[in-house]
């Protein structure tokens, strides 16, 4: 059923079809209208799920790894400082290879304190052992929040789901809200491979020493592995059922392109628009989406971009002392492989200043006439600071 | 990218978690202490003359298990009736609870058990020995007499016992007064005897001949005869007309021969004899004056029976030494001299001296001498020093080749003339037989060495035996190896007595019995010094879980496979039943 | 005490506890009064080594190891999967050290009972931590040396009263316990488990390797800051009605201390003014218990 629906929404109702059975999380803005709603949907018994109103967000996640460690789904939401609170039991989580799915709303770190759109937040999360996908609008949101459940519990990994701040979480937009019954059918069950119970006890997370920690880090790289052939299928079927599928990256018009963007998130849906205007002048320009980040698509990435001159990354990020957290990926995704096309840093939209339509083509324009890339990152938009007036 | 076959399985899972137990660490190989169970003595034991093992029949007691108690003095001690009332109890002196508050009540607990034994006629189960061939004769059926004749037949042997007087038991019939020890509680005691197997003839007199004769159907014999004569006073009139000796008064009344005393009754002397005469002329109606060269605390009567004699009205005239009887008007004039204290040694009795020649002259109408007793025949003593003969602490052995074995025993070689130290005699002289008799002279000593209870002199007949307690540790246990911590403070019982003016209306028996109820809680009080009651600490605080309960007469082993000798069970024993050793010392295994 | 003794063990022997480890008797009561159906959680402390490392265990129950600062949380989420599984059965509890409980894991721990989530947090108090090497937390006494608190500058500060904090909390139990009192440790673990709502107790566990002690005085020790005054044994029901559960039998605190050698480098006025805290306690305690101190 279409419905208008809030990006945080479209979370809250796909966790509601995934009849998640233990919700616990910490309130910060922007993801309270996630777990208002599913509050709610607790409260007055739509979902048959017990909600733990803990103290912070790493209560939040330990509850999740108490609950899920006991063989039910579960799920939490956070965002921003929240998610940098839970970063030591994000590799408790993956480590325990528990199937928690998380909605994280990106928005920058503090400080200052900014509430507004930025993916650092959960690309500094990128070596804690969670599955990452971006999404681009609340249909995908709806989407990928359910199909994250399947992910998580056949890999036997934590999904994060990302959403921008705002741009999404606060936007409203028709949603196709399917119905209990198609998604049961895709999402059967929690079936656990592990749990604490009675009749078997087991103690989980003991001491790991040298002989034996290093098999189980390759383990969890093995499960990364799987992800990515398994996402697939899984999409095939939710295809069947539901008649959509995102795919782990998303090619526009990259086929012919001689300069493909790379984007991922909200500014993904202004850079369609920008491509198909640059297009219509002749530009031969393609648009690459990156949904998947964990495990990251290299093979899809260097199929998409083989025939391409050269390669203009968008990042709504930064590592400090590198460059565009997507371009390091890229570049490092593309660098064993002869001939590939040089990859351009573009640094924009940081705490959630707007990536205009002229920004993405000033992007495209700015690539086209470099010879190579002169930075490791071109910041774009940047202005002019009186930087006296910032000191006392 | 490759088309991939569809995933019908995830891929297996390592993740950490657990499939064993830790039982396969063996922890124990960290040990470098070894906990280990290991009884020890407890000071009581140590202390009884007869070795009784008193810490076991306090926890069978406090256990409700009162038979078992009983039997357990039996193995010690024939006469658990008799000294149960009559005994000094030097064990209660020691008893490490003495530290902590009150000593426990050993004695009466010990006289409890044999009138519950009594009272519901228990029959005793006593393993007796296979028959040997041997034949002991024993001379005297006091209370040396009887202990060596039932020893010996505990261990095997024949004995008979010949008694010159009609009835058995010599000083216990005749000298301890009715009021300490009623007769029906003797006589049940030498009938057990008597059951066990020991021969008792009574009226016979044995001369000197059978000491001698080559052709004795005995390959020992056993003189018990005791101190029947008393010691001479050395004094002017002292065999005046009248003037009696102790001993052979109370034996008198024991007869029913004497009536009863008017007027003042002296009595010199400060032993037990002397206290027993004293309170039997009081009670025959008597004002009595006991006259004593001493001071009260120098008196070898036991203080329990001089206080009671006080008590009872007796007057106790201390430094005070007769010097010349006199008879006056069918009267007594008894002249003493003042003496002074020399020299105070805590240990001993004090040294005196007479005060300047000061005097004072008694009148009385009855007058007791009972100063100490000796020998009747000058051949009962052991000789002075003879080839194979062996001073032991409580008997006198003397070993010929072609003649049958003496051994001295009782009061006639006692330091300490009390019950328990005759039944040591007999004991001891029967075991020292059983030595001679199997591996000879020489292995006596060092034989009689290994069933010492604690230092010594008392001994075990079970350690002898090799019963269950003879793995017992020799060391004893003194307070400070106790962990206190799990006893609560408790007053010692007090003995129920006949009231001051009841005594006197009888010569019945002044202690009155207590309830079971009582003697549990009283035998609870006990520590158990160095003896295992089960208590379970070891089992219950072990980190490690290496004590396990089991069906060894322990009931619990130590698992050294995980132990890692903490030493906690060692600590938390309360009683020292246990040790930590090195193990460095110890096999591994 | 013989009865609770007869309880099946769900504790096994191999463990890599200390000799003496006060930690591990703890567990082994509790475990014996709580029985097989009990899901535990273990924060990081000397449990989580002691319990053994892949694949082994020492506990015979379910045991969810987690971070350090999460027993409160970690438990919550255990009972909600239970509570929404519709288990009622099984007890689901916490087992945290002193630092686990009341520095790292405080806030947890807070939230967790402020919600009246439905188990029993456990607190083995061995005083420092002691995994990590002997660092002073805020459970260490004052007086005590600890590696973090060396020489001169052994730590002048209270040790926080936890079971105080928690009764602030209203919680309908919390109590005291002691390793030397199993009797008294057990009959208040199995009160707790017939209640429902968060229950704390708090166990005295020595630790003869940091408080320098040999390991056999493991539980002498415990009994002793029991019959100082410096531990007692009490509950709180419903954070209103206080109980003093054993009359200690009042030594004087340098009995205590003068066995241990982390204590080894007080003067006589420095124990003086520790007796000083202690009576101010225990007077505080009688009070609050309603017992007037001319009677106690």
């Amino acid at each position: 059923m279409r419905q208008v629906l809030e990006g945080s929404h479209a979370v809250s109702e796909a966790v509601r079809l995934a009849r998640a059975q233990v919700i616990s999380a910490y309130p910060i803005t922007p993801q309270t209208h996630i777990v208002e709603q599913l509050s709610e949907y607790c409260a007055n018994g739509t979902l048959d799920a017990r909600f733990l109103r803990v103290e912070s967000e790493h209560s939040a996640l330990a509850a999740l790894i108490g609950a899920a460690s006991s063989g039910v789904r579960t799920f939490t939401a956070t965002s921003s400082q929240g998610l940098a609170l839970m970063h030591e039991l994000l590799h408790w989580a993956s480590g325990a290879r528990l199937p928690i799915v998380m909605a994280e709303v990106n928005r920058a770190m503090a400080p200052g304190w900014n509430i507004w759109a930025d993916q650092t937040d959960s690309l500094a999360q990128r070596d804690t052992g969670w599955i990452q996908l971006y999404c681009e609008n609340g249909q995908e949101v709806l989407d990928t929040t359910i199909q994250a459940f399947r992910l998580a519990e056949w890999v036997n990994l934590p999904v994060m789901v990302n959403l921008d701040a705002f741009f999404l979480s606060h936007t409203y937009e028709p949603v196709d809200v399917p119905d209990q019954k198609s998604v049961d059918r895709f999402l059967p069950p929690y079936k656990p491979r592990f749990q604490l119970d009675l009749a078997n006890p087991c103690a989980f997370n003991q001491l790991a020493p040298p002989n034996i920690y290093m098999e189980m880090r390759h383990n969890i790289q093995m499960a990364m592995d799987e992800a990515l052939t398994f996402l697939e299928q899984m999409e095939e079927e939710f295809e069947s059922i539901l008649g959509r599928r995102h795919g782990a990256v998303e090619a526009i018009q990259c086929d012919d392109a001689e300069i493909i963007l790379i984007t991922s998130g909200t500014v993904t849906s202004t850079s369609r628009q920008v491509v198909a205007e640059l297009r219509e002048k002749g530009e031969k320009v393609g648009l690459l989406k990156i949904k998947l980040f964990r495990p990251f698509p290299v093979n899809m990435l260097r199929e998409r971009t083989a025939s391409a001159s050269k390669v203009a990354v968008i990042d709504r990020n930064f590592s400090f002392g590198a460059s565009g957290i997507f371009a390091q990926e890229v570049k490092a995704a593309l660098c064993n492989f002869p001939g590939h096309p040089p990859v351009y840093s573009y640094i924009a939209g940081l705490g959630g200043r707007d990536i205009t339509m002229e920004v993405i083509e000033n992007i495209y324009w700015l690539t086209k006439k470099s010879t190579a890339p002169e930075n490791e990152s071109s910041w774009v938009g940047l202005r002019e600071v009186d930087h006296a007036v910032g000191q006392s | 990218m490759a088309t991939q076959q569809p995933l019908t399985n995830p891929s297996p899972l390592l993740i950490p978690c657990s499939y064993l137990t830790t039982e396969g660490n063996k922890t124990g190989s960290w040990r470098f202490l070894r906990p280990k169970y290991e009884e020890k003595t407890s000071p009581c034991s140590a202390a009884c003359p007869a070795g009784e093992d008193i810490g076991r029949v306090e926890m069978l007691t406090a256990q409700g298990s009162f038979k078992e108690a009983w039997e357990t003095i039996l193995l010690e001690n024939p006469f658990p009736g008799v000294c149960g009332r009559v005994c000094y109890h030097p064990c209660e002196q020691q008893c490490n609870r003495r530290e902590f508050d009150e000593p426990v009540a050993i004695h009466i607990l010990e006289r409890f058990l044999a009138d519950t034994a009594s009272r519901y006629e228990l029959k005793p189960s006593l393993q007796k020995l296979e028959s040997k061939r041997q034949k002991i004769a024993v001379v005297g059926s006091g209370p040396s007499g009887l202990a060596a004749g039932y020893f010996l037949t505990l261990l095997g042997y024949q004995a008979d016992v010949f008694e010159a007087l009609p009835e058995p038991g010599g000083v216990l019939r005749w000298g301890i007064p009715l009021y300490r020890l009623p007769l029906s509680i003797l006589n049940q005691e030498i009938a057990q005897i008597r059951e066990l197997g020991v021969q008792i003839h009574c009226g016979k007199s044995i001369s000197q001949e059978l000491l001698r004769g080559g052709k004795s159907e005995y390959d020992a014999i056993f003189l018990g005869c005791g101190h029947s004569r008393s010691l001479p006073l050395k004094i002017p009139g002292e065999d005046l007309d009248g003037v009696k000796n102790g001993l052979q008064f109370l034996t008198k009344i024991r007869r029913g021969e004497v009536a009863d005393l008017e007027g003042t009754a002296a009595v010199i002397g400060g032993g037990n004899t002397a206290v027993d005469t004293a309170r039997s002329a009081a009670r025959l109606g008597a004002k009595v004056i006991l006259i004593y060269r001493r001071r009260r605390q120098d008196m070898p009567a036991f203080a329990e029976e001089v206080e009671m004699a006080l008590e009872e009205g007796v007057e106790l005239w201390e430094l005070q030494a007769p010097v010349k009887i006199a008879a006056q008007d069918g009267d007594f004039v008894v002249t003493l001299r003042h003496m002074q204290v020399v020299e105070k040694n805590r240990q001993k009795r004090a040294r005196i001296k007479p005060d300047s020649n000061k005097k004072k002259e008694i009148r009385v109408q009855h007058l007791f001498k009972a100063i100490g007793g000796e020998a009747s025949e000058p051949w009962y003593d052991p000789p002075k020093k003879k080839r194979g003969m062996l001073r032991l602490s409580d008997c006198v052995l003397l070993h010929k080749s072609r003649e049958p074995t003496l051994v001295y025993g009782g009061d006639l070689v006692a330091d300490i003339k009390s019950v328990a130290h005759a039944v040591a005699s007999g004991k001891q002289a029967a075991i020292a037989l059983d030595i001679l008799f199997n591996e000879g002279l020489d292995a006596v000593r060092p034989k009689l060495q290994t069933c010492l209870v604690g230092d010594g002199p008392s001994i075990s007949l079970e350690t002898y035996m090799s019963g269950p307690r003879s793995l017992r540790n020799h060391r004893v246990v003194r307070y400070h190896d106790l962990n206190t911590d799990y006893f609560q403070f408790a007053p010692m019982i007090t003995q129920p007595r006949l009231l001051r003016e009841e005594r006197f209306q009888s010569f019945a028996e002044i202690n009155l019995k207590i309830g079971a109820s009582l003697a549990i809680r009283e035998a609870e009080r006990c520590f158990n010094c160095g003896l295992c009651n089960q208590c379970d600490n070891c089992q219950l605080f072990c980190p490690e879980i290496a004590v396990t309960r089991d069906n060894n007469p322990r009931g619990r082993h130590i698992n050294y496979d995980y132990c890692k000798g903490c030493g906690l069970c060692v600590v938390e024993c309360p009683r020292n039943a246990m040790i930590l050793e090195e193990e460095l010392l110890c096999d591994r295994s | 005490m013989q009865l609770d003794n007869l309880n099946p063990e769900h504790m096994c022997s191999g463990h890599v506890g200390c000799p003496g480890c006060g930690a591990a008797i703890a567990m082994r009561f509790v475990l014996k009064a709580l029985g097989d159906k009990t899901m535990m959680v273990i924060p990081a402390c000397c449990w989580s080594i002691i319990a053994g490392s892949y694949p082994q265990s020492a506990l015979k129950i379910p045991v969810l190891h987690t971070a350090f600062e999460t027993g409160g949380a970690a438990a919550s989420g255990v009972r909600a999967a239970q509570d929404i599984k519709g288990d009622t059965e099984t007890t689901v509890v916490t087992w945290a050290g002193d630092g686990g409980t009341f520095d790292i894991g405080f806030q947890a721990l807070s939230g967790a009972v402020e919600r009246n989530e439905n188990f029993i947090y456990f607190c083995y108090d061995n005083e420092a931590y002691m995994n990590t090497g002997v660092q002073r937390s805020s459970s260490t006494p004052y007086g005590a040396w600890t590696t973090t608190t060396p020489g001169q500058h052994w730590k002048k500060l209270r040790k926080k009263n936890i079971v105080e904090v928690l009764v602030a909390h209203r919680i309908p139990y919390a109590a005291t316990a002691s390793i030397a009192f199993p009797e008294d440790l057990m009959a208040k673990v199995e009160k707790a488990k017939s209640m429902t709502g968060s229950r704390f107790i708090h166990i005295f566990s020595s630790c003869p390797t940091g408080w320098g002690m040999p390991s056999e005085m493991s539980i002498k020790i415990a009994r002793m800051a029991v019959q100082t005054t410096i531990f007692p044994l009490y509950e709180v029901e419903d954070g209103l009605r206080y109980t003093i559960n054993y009359t200690p039998k009042g030594y004087l605190v340098n009995e205590y201390f003068r066995l241990q050698g982390r204590f080894k480098h007080l003067t006589e006025e420095d124990l003086d003014s520790i007796q000083e805290m202690v009576d101010e306690d225990w007077n505080l305690l009688l009070r609050k218990a309603g017992i007037s101190l001319e009677t106690s």
